[in-house]
């Protein structure tokens, strides 16, 4: 029996070679998007799950400043770990992380950047499932000089030779000694510090060596006493019969703070599961969810169109097979046993169309990866992957074959051997809802686009209120800021040059903010943070920053207790006056000399923030340098040159100010062109859909045309008529669409501190666009009808 | 074998309603091998669904083999009909995608006969009819005889008792025609009972007895000797 299904169900395939070709491109274009989006959706959800523990451990973090300047601070100070480890019961380990970004590595002549390093607690290596390898598990850190690092940099720095006892060299001459070595991290995990010192180490240098002060007359014994530097990620793992909320755990930390620091109180503290933290900020707020919800939300809506598609053209074309299907039925074959038949069809052909879709996945992985900067592999061992594929398949094969199925099966013998087919109304009605909610998809798709894309130009052409062309900049190491005016006049010389400056963060990227801070008329209840500048005195010319008051840092000793401010600063802290209102930075007190106007020094997600600029050279340790554009070649080669005068081998890394930029909005650019191709994807298998309806319904009204032709009717009169009864659907289609498409759009500008107004002509164009391409699709089948030789259908429509 | 009593059909559209059969009743005895005749529109083909427990009655009786299905509902006229009732249509009605061979198996893949089984009684009313050599031909590239002996072939395979026939020469030129006619009479003679639908006085003196109707009632019967 089956036998005899899957035979006809192949001849069948053969001898309409056309429909199943659409039939088939329409299942694997939506199959091969909807897993490859699937697969992206269900990778940022896997994120950090692997670590055993992860529903016991949790990410602190604070919230700073009040109002416009509220900020939630991933990095706490290091304290609060050792407390909540000693005082709250519920709380079995805590680790913390103090991430220091790049810093040159040495083994013999081998010098690296590495990126990833950072001091930690021991039990990063017991807490998370980042355990040792090789090395001793229960002391990871032999002693301050130790150093824990990947398989992945073991085999960069000593080939096959054993790691452990190796030792390296930190920058020009701290020597460590390799310990451990822990396995390469899995791509879903938010961690991964490659180089690992102990934090003890930095406790050494910095409280202990380096007498750390921030008074310049209390000395800080320990990093445990100090509440003012944050610079830690902490997580606590509690215990696993813990009972605590996480309310509960929030106040204790909190209490814990403000008992040791009462003037920072209120800091309220957060606490998030580690599987969120990919995708939420600390305090439960979007942080991608978002688009991970909007993106699976879009995958299934393109499989839904596919599966629709195939509902219709299945459909529409049983028409045909009503003989094939009466016959069987008077000759014996029992509703059910045709309802297998059609399933075996439908399987039939979704098999060839997974076949496909996996064979194009295969050979579009490469490019995908590198466009979803994911790093998805078809392993087999990938028990989740094959899980969300086989759901996907399943679901999809289900979705688009029982409608089919269980109509063919159920025509009505009689009827539909005399030529009465028996798809009445509600079938096709059915068929008109399936499309008008394709092409509803499909709209709300192009306005997606359409206003995404105007966004990402606003950003682009947005005035910044600072000039970022053509400048480059990097991180002066040891000796470079000591002799940044050398530097400044060595450089200088080359034409290429324009100007030279020093900053103590990046402009683009934000750097540290504070809430340590005083003036004249602060309110009681303000808890304004800064985001601080450290600058030198051409800052203001250098990125042609406008004032919109006072005066700018001439480089006079004075400067030190003079601070520049921006306009958002002046609102926030309320000053009618500021030009020579006084003002308390952390430790130094001044006066205002001048208002920066408003500039972009964030992404346009967030507001501009409070800012204050503080002429402090000495703390600048980011040089910029302006190039002439065309020169900027030459520039770099000249920065290079004095980088390797202090720095010898240590390779020389700079970066465009423009792509810094560029990056922050590479989520933002990577959703538009994801959206490019969704509505593409999406109109092109709904057109098929609809083509399908088309030919359906130009077969039903042969006999009808033919009737009009003999009687008169022209050409262009047939095309009206039947493009007619489609044009409406597409227009129910657009009226359903355009709230959908503005509610949502809404929903996502909102993520944008600055943004453009949805305005109508983006509905106009969707819906116009929709309705040219439908009407393209559909004059294919009507003209080809309207031409017919109406003898010809009179004959055949008896 | 067949009894129908005060059978009624009426077919109805919003404002005019049709009297296909009005209480029509008649009688087939086993072995038979009645003709209905008629003009277009007097209810014969009704007739026939009928009696093919293709359609059902709007009211009277209809007592086959003993058994009253007037009332049956669709499942168990099906199951009656695809082990008691061969089809022969004027335009064959075979199935394109499959092979001469196939067409012929398709009832006895739906009764559930074995494989071993299926291919020997195929093989056997192919042979019967004549059309061996054709088996793995797809029934477009059969003439018309050919093919309306597929369709006998399919028809009898199961070895129903009952066969109806609805003009099944009416797409054929005479010669096929009287092939048609000539093996009908042989299943006839081995033990068939036959109704057969037609408009050709030629066909319907290979039966022995005719029917004639007008306006869903019977006018005459002819006894043919």
């Amino acid at each position: 029996m089956i036998k005899n299904y899957l035979k006809t169900a192949w001849r069948n395939i053969l001898g309409n070679k056309f429909y199943a070709s659409i039939n088939v491109a329409g299942l694997t274009v939506g199959l091969v998007v909807g897993l490859f989006m699937l697969l992206w959706v269900q990778d940022e959800l896997s994120y950090d799950r692997f670590n055993t523990k992860a529903d016991k451990i949790y990410k602190i973090g604070i919230v700073g400043g009040t109002g416009i300047s509220k900020q939630i601070f991933n990095n706490i100070i290091a304290p609060v770990a050792t407390y909540a480890k000693a005082e709250i019961p519920d709380v079995q380990d805590a680790v913390r992380v103090m991430n220091i970004g790049s810093a040159p590595f040495r083994y013999k002549d081998k010098v690296f950047y590495e990126d990833n390093f950072a001091f930690t607690d021991p039990s990063y290596f017991s807490v998370f499932d980042f355990n040792l390898i090789d090395g001793d598990k229960r002391h990871p850190f032999a002693d301050n000089n130790s150093v824990v690092i990947t398989k992945e940099i073991a085999a960069k720095y000593f080939g096959k030779e054993d790691p452990i006892g190796k030792v390296v060299t930190l920058g020009q001459d701290e020597q460590l000694k390799v310990t451990g070595v822990i396995p390469d991290y899995p791509a879903n995990s938010s961690l991964k510090y490659r180089i690992l010192l102990p934090l003890s180490r930095f406790n050494d240098l910095a409280y202990i060596k380096n007498k750390k002060t921030y008074d310049n007359k209390t000395f800080i014994s320990t990093m445990d006493a100090d509440w003012s530097m944050f610079g830690f990620q902490t997580f606590l793992l509690l215990k696993p019969n813990a009972t605590m909320s996480v309310a509960a755990l929030e106040k204790r930390l909190q209490a814990i703070h403000e008992r040791n620091k009462p003037e920072d109180a209120p800091v309220p503290y957060l606490s998030q599961p580690l599987p969120q933290m990919h995708l939420y900020q600390a305090d439960g707020t979007d942080g991608g969810m978002s688009t991970v919800r909007t993106f699976g939300i879009v995958a299934i809506m393109i499989l839904v169109i596919a599966c629709i598609n195939y509902v219709n053209l299945s459909t529409a074309r049983s028409m045909l097979r009503a003989k094939e299907v009466s016959m069987r039925k008077i000759i014996g074959a029992g509703k059910f046993q045709l309802f297998l038949q059609f399933m075996a069809e439908t399987t039939m052909l979704f098999v060839i169309a997974a076949v496909f879709a996996f064979a194009l996945m295969f050979v579009l992985l490469p490019y995908y990866n590198q466009f979803s900067g994911k790093q998805i592999t078809l392993s087999l061992s990938n028990y989740n992957m094959w899980l969300c594929i086989g759901v996907t398949l399943l679901g999809t094969l289900t979705a688009s074959s029982i409608y089919p199925a269980l109509l063919l099966s159920s025509f009505e013998p009689l009827k539909a051997l005399k030529g009465k087919v028996t798809i009445g109304i509600g079938n096709a009605a059915f068929r008109r809802i399936l499309v008008v909610l394709q092409f509803a998809v499909s709209v709300v798709l192009i306005i997606g686009t359409l206003i995404i894309g105007k966004q990402l130009k606003f950003i682009r052409e947005k005035n910044l209120g600072y000039d970022k062309e053509n400048v480059i900049g990097f991180t002066m190491r040891g000796d470079m800021v000591s002799k940044y005016d050398v530097i400044k006049n060595e450089l200088a010389k080359n034409p290429s040059v324009v100007s030279v400056t020093r900053a103590g963060r990046d402009l683009v990227t934000g750097g540290n903010s504070t809430g340590d801070n005083d003036w004249d008329g602060k309110p009681a209840n303000s808890n304004m943070w800064f985001n601080q500048i450290y600058a030198d005195k051409d800052i203001l010319s250098f990125f042609k920053m406008k004032l919109a008051d006072g005066a700018g840092f001439t480089g006079a000793v004075a400067d030190s207790a003079h601070f520049l401010i921006n306009e958002t600063a002046v609102k926030e802290m309320g000053l009618k006056n500021p030009i020579g209102a006084r003002l308390r930075v952390q430790t130094v007190n001044g006066t205002i000399i001048g208002v920066v106007k408003d500039f972009h020094f964030n992404t346009m997600h967030r507001k501009i923030e409070p800012a204050v600029f503080q002429y402090k050279p000495n703390d600048c340790w980011k040089l910029y340098i302006k190039t002439t554009g065309r020169g900027a070649q030459s520039a770099i080669a000249s920065a290079e040159q004095v980088w390797k005068q202090y720095n010898g081998d240590i390779p020389f890394n700079y970066v465009f100010l423009d792509d810094s930029f560029k990056k922050l909005y590479s989520d933002d650019r990577r959703t538009g062109s994801l959206f490019n191709i969704f509505s593409g994807i999406a109109i092109i298998i709904s057109c098929l859909g609809l083509f399908g309806l088309a030919t359906y319904s130009a077969q039903v009204k042969t006999r009808e045309i033919g009737i009009r032709k003999v009687l008169g009717a022209s050409v262009a009169r047939i095309i009206g008529l039947l493009a007619t009864e489609f044009m409406v659907l597409i227009v129910i289609a657009i009226v359903i669409a355009v709230p959908i498409g503005w509610y949502a759009m809404n929903a996502w500008l909102q993520d944008f501190a600055y943004k453009v107004s949805v305005t109508w002509t983006v509905f106009v164009l969707a819906g116009c666009g929709a309705t040219l391409i439908a009407l393209a699709t559909i004059s294919i089948q009507s003209v080809k009808a309207a031409l017919a030789n109406p003898v010809r259908s009179l004959k055949n429509g008896e | 074998m067949i009894k129908i009593t005060n059978l009624e059909k009426f077919y109805r559209t919003e404002e005019v309603e049709t009297i296909a059969l009005n209480k029509l009743s008649m009688e087939v005895n086993t072995g038979e091998f009645v003709a209905i005749m008629g003009p277009s529109g007097c209810g014969k083909s009704t007739l026939l669904n009928i009696l093919g427990m293709l359609d059902d009655p709007d009211a009277g009786s209809y007592v086959f083999n003993g058994t009253e299905i007037a009332h049956f509902n669709e499942r168990k006229r099906a199951d009656l009909r695809k082990h008691n009732i061969g089809f022969v249509f004027q335009s064959f009605n075979l199935i394109d995608e499959l092979t001469v061979f196939e067409n012929v198996e398709l009832p006895l893949i739906y009764t559930g006969v074995s494989s071993a089984d299926r291919v020997k009684r195929v093989e056997e009313v192919l042979d019967k009819m004549q059309i061996m050599h054709r088996r793995n031909h797809y029934p477009q590239q059969l003439s018309g005889g050919q093919q309306q002996r597929v369709a006998i072939a399919r028809a009898v395979v199961n070895k129903p008792k009952l066969i109806l026939a609805d003009e099944p020469t009416g797409n054929l030129d005479s010669s096929n025609g009287n092939e048609v006619m000539e093996l009908l009479t042989d299943l006839n003679e081995q033990g068939t009972t036959i109704i057969m639908v037609t408009h050709s006085e030629h066909d319907a003196r290979y039966s022995h007895r005719i029917i004639r109707l007008l306006d869903g009632q019977t006018v005459m019967e002819n006894i043919m000797v």
